[in-house]
């Protein structure tokens, strides 16, 4: 009986491993539109509702722990600052959802003429899911193709680019944010001076980019601020994303003598740790 | 674990809960830098309740769902939570929980290892930029943060799959027979051997 037990248990157990074990191999080496990924996507289609559903149910209580956090963090700051604080934090939950999107847009109005994204239609979503794990920065949010939005097309906030979408369902998106691995180097420049370069995650650090690659004569400092190239070849390849989004700003370089490379660490504009409303570039510019 | 139609359903239930939770308020509530994942300690508890098996087939499922959801590589995962459950499920069947501070520690450990073997699958499948070091620090956090959850939601699931619970169904019924119940004995002896 106790035998025939283990045997039970190792069978089970090996059966679900070599399951894992073909789903990773078949995700990986399968094309977008195999079977596989059909499959993952219309599940995820199906269950999108029910997530959004309950990402709307539980916002209260993610206010209120973001409230804690940004109370904790105010804790060093002098007393009238700290009051001053309390007080700012207390308007801003007593005012409307409607007026918080009326002050995002402008905002992102701001952001859009001031960078030649007029060609551009924005989508406005909420970000109603987020990965475990700091592997995939990935985000899910409230705007599918029945919005307009397309595969690889650029998402930013007020603040700056945040990434781009990396697969879409009729009613959400999926959006991998720039600090994911896995989602590609985006094409940067230095604000004014022009040395061009890759910004690409930092795998441990999602806070964190890294700019490398960097062609151009001119040093790469401190304080420097770094906009999407965005870049078309005369063969008609082009970037995924416009030029001149705001990504972030050099926060520490670290000559090459002490690494293999030169590493200049970026930290990005937009907080990716705290996403809740965001906007899909859609139509592409004309 | 006795299974029954009723606590498939329940077990079903749970790994929803869960999922949906940790989609949509744990991974979007950063602390101290890093996020709770509350789907190892689910997969745990549910482990220690039920055995290996239970343990390794909701972990499974587990992550194929989060998978699914976010829109990972599938089977990752998967395979991460499944090692933590049939861990979990390992131990149960070896030692009895001779404390209340045992769950919460076994599942802050083995979110830990949840986090580590996923680190390490997702580095293995190829990680095309910079790894670094404060990755060590999310595994660590993650734990700590594990240990935490674990104390609420241990008894939480424990209550949710009850009626199910051998030890707990044998102690019913030694109350109920006016008998002192006695940890061990033939119910003691059937689980360390894993015939439940």
């Amino acid at each position: 009986m106790y035998r025939k037990q283990v045997r039970r248990r190792r069978a089970i157990l090996v059966v679900l491993v070599v399951a894992c074990l073909m789903l990773i191999s078949i995700s990986i080496s399968e094309a977008d539109s195999g079977p596989l990924h059909s499959i993952q996507r219309g599940v995820s289609t199906v269950l999108s509702p029910v997530a959004e559903g309950a990402s709307r149910a539980l916002k209260p209580a993610r206010d209120l722990v973001d409230w804690f956090n940004e109370t904790w963090k105010a804790r060093g700051e002098n007393d009238d600052l700290h009051d001053q604080v309390a007080k700012l934090r207390a308007e801003l939950l007593a005012t409307e959802k409607a007026a918080e999107q009326a002050g995002y847009a402008d905002k992102l109005g701001e952001l859009m003429n001031g960078t030649g994204l007029t060609g551009y239609t924005p989508v406005d979503a909420s970000v109603i899911g987020r990965s475990f794990s700091l592997w995939y920065g990935t985000i899910k949010i409230s705007a599918g193709s029945s919005d307009g939005v397309s595969r690889n097309d650029a998402v930013i906030t007020e603040d700056g680019l945040i990434g781009r979408v990396s697969e879409v369902t009729g009613g959400t998106s999926e959006v991998t944010l720039i600090t994911d691995s896995s989602s590609g180097a985006v094409t940067a420049r230095v604000v004014g001076k022009g040395p061009e370069g890759l910004v690409s995650g930092v795998v441990g650090a999602p806070g964190r980019l890294d700019f490398g690659l960097i062609q151009g004569d001119k040093e790469v400092k401190d304080g420097d601020r770094l906009v999407t190239a965005g870049f078309t070849s005369d063969s008609g390849l082009s970037s995924r994303y416009p030029a001149d989004i705001p990504i972030g700003e050099v926060v520490e370089t670290i000559p090459a003598e002490q690494q293999q490379r030169e590493q200049v660490n970026v930290e990005p504009f937009a907080d990716l740790a705290d996403l809740s409303q965001v906007t899909v570039l859609t139509g592409g510019g004309e | 674990m006795i299974v029954t139609p009723q606590i498939v359903v329940r077990l079903a239930l749970i790994v929803l809960v869960t999922v949906l939770l940790q989609f949509a308020f744990f991974s979007q509530v950063p602390i101290l830098g890093s996020v709770a994942n509350l789907l190892p300690v689910v997969v745990v508890s549910l482990g220690l309740l039920g055995g290996a098996v239970t343990g390794s087939v909701i972990g499974f499922v587990t992550g194929l769902l989060i998978d699914v959801l976010i829109g990972g590589t599938l089977g990752v995962a998967s395979l991460s939570l499944m090692a933590a459950g049939y861990l979990a499920g390992r131990w149960r069947e070896g030692y009895d929980i001779v404390s209340s501070l045992v769950p919460p520690l076994l599942a802050g450990a083995l979110t830990a290892l949840t986090a580590l073997v996923y680190g390490l699958l997702t580095l293995t499948l190829g990680v095309d930029a910079p790894v670094s070091i404060l990755a060590i620090r999310e595994v660590l956090i993650q734990g700590l943060l594990g240990i935490l959850l674990a104390i609420p939601v241990f008894p939480l699931i424990r209550r949710a799959v009850r009626p199910a619970l051998v030890d707990d169904a044998g102690r019913a019924r030694s109350r109920a027979a006016g008998r002192f119940s006695r940890r061990g004995g033939t119910f003691g002896m059937m689980r360390r051997q894993g015939s439940v």
